[in-house]
């Protein structure tokens, strides 16, 4: 037996690749969503000084590649502070605090779509910063965020690939090892590419049947 | 723990050479992205199904499938087939096809977007319909979609960095040599980081003033 042939273990590393990117894509954006929330947050409270750091860091990471992002936190912060960091560790901050980025100015955005009528009068009812926040904002804001937040998590998955640069055994890596071993590259770069196609229109649908709860209430009835 | 950039001073020429290979890659692609957009975009709002169908499932597959597999496709299964093309000219066809796919949606809005009644009078004038597409159509659907398509070029600008992964030495290419050759990944990757999200940042403040210039007409009427 030749060992360039492709064999059946192939297909069970190429499922292990794209779990290895899924489970990492889940991890980033949850801790990713709760971050740029929590800026989000600063935001609206508009807490001086805090406020216009949180604008600058996510414009910063938002008009930077990602992969220059990770080449910084894998190289630049052990370099700096004489740490270690594994690759896994490294592409969870950095995709976390990438995906933070946008979070925040889709909810920022989302927020401001509320017209400030609404805040203002319920504060005349003498609801509180916070109560206005978790009754009138916070719910129909949601519904604003959801359609670009599903477009950013389908864009989100795809950049989780970039991490193969720095070492970690992703989808893209496995395509690399099988394609130097079998060196049929056409055949295994579609593969790749078709999982990855896979993933990202199963992150869609999911985000589209969320969509269409969330936007129940205001959705056409009919007569 | 220190931090010193002066010791990127002797570096900086190698580096601009890097960003020159940045900006010409980018602009061969903007251009390569565009053209194929619009032909994209025709075949989308064509009356043949059968178009309209290749040119969806071409914008569909690129814009769900990672950028880094792409351009391994086209990198390793080209010469498959008995194409051998540098490192240069496989990034800008990559990007090309991968910025048109995105192209193609903001210049289809565009078209859909043009008033009927344009159309008809050009009709009524006994313009050819070729003429009326070339005239016509396409002049006011790139207009408008000059900001749009702007968000394109900045998102090239940043996707190429992933051209260094295919041996190109364009800005981040030549940055991870400075890098073996200083021992200082912190410091040249913070300028680096800087560097993109300048760049970026000059770039969307032209596509703002070629935007305001191209529709100026439209600007009065709003204003």
């Amino acid at each position: 037996m030749r060992f360039s042939d492709f064999t059946s273990y192939d297909l069970i590393l190429l499922a292990q690749g794209l779990g290895t990117n899924i489970a990492l894509f889940l991890v980033t954006s949850l801790i990713g969503l709760l971050i740029g929330l929590s800026w989000a947050l600063v935001r609206f409270y508009r807490v001086p000084v805090l406020a216009q750091i949180v604008t600058f860091l996510s414009e910063l990471l938002k008009n930077s590649p990602v992969l220059v992002q990770l080449f910084l936190v894998f190289f630049g912060l052990p370099a700096l502070l004489h740490i270690r960091v594994t690759p896994v560790t490294a592409a969870t901050i950095t995709l976390s605090a990438n995906t933070a980025a946008f979070v925040y100015v889709i909810a920022v955005s989302a927020i401001e779509a509320i017209e400030r009528e609404q805040v203002e009068a319920a504060r005349v009812f003498g609801l509180t910063r916070w109560q206005v926040l978790r009754h009138i904002v916070a719910p129909q804001a949601a519904a604003f965020a959801v359609g670009p937040l599903v477009a950013l998590m389908v864009n989100q998955l795809q950049v989780t690939s970039l991490i193969s640069v720095i070492g970690v055994v992703d989808l893209t890596k496995i395509g690399h090892i099988l394609n130097m071993r079998t060196l049929k590259p056409f055949v295994v770069w579609t593969a790749v590419g078709l999982l990855y196609y896979g993933a990202a229109k199963l992150v869609a649908l999911l985000g589209e049947r969320l969509e269409t709860r969330l936007r129940a209430h205001s959705a056409w009835r009919g007569l | 723990m220190h931090f010193d950039l002066s010791i990127l001073l002797p570096h900086l020429g190698f580096l601009a050479r890097g960003a020159e290979l940045t900006a010409a890659a980018c602009a061969l692609s903007l251009a390569g992205s565009v053209v194929l957009g619009a032909l994209v975009a025709i075949a989308r709002t064509s009356a043949s199904a059968l178009l309209r169908r290749i040119a969806f499932v071409y914008v569909d597959l690129f814009r769900n499938v990672p950028f880094i597999v792409q351009l391994f496709f086209f990198y390793y299964g080209l010469p498959e087939f008995g194409i051998y093309i540098d490192a240069f000219t496989t990034g800008v066809v990559a990007l090309s096809i991968a910025g048109g796919a995105y192209a193609s949606d903001t210049i289809r809005a565009g078209i859909l977007a043009i008033d009927q009644g344009i159309i008809e009078a050009a009709e009524v004038s006994g313009l050819s319909r070729r003429k009326i597409f070339t005239r016509i159509v396409l002049p006011i659907a790139l207009r408008t979609s000059v900001r749009p398509l702007g968000s394109v070029l900045i998102n090239m600008i940043l996707t190429s960095s992933i051209l260094s992964t295919i041996t190109l030495n364009e800005l981040t290419g030549s940055a991870q040599i400075v890098v073996s050759q200083t021992y200082r990944p912190f410091e040249v990757y913070v300028v680096l980081l800087c560097a993109y999200a300048a760049l970026t940042y000059l770039v969307s403040l032209a596509v703002t003033l070629l935007h305001r210039h191209l529709n100026r007409d439209m600007m009065e009427a709003v204003g």
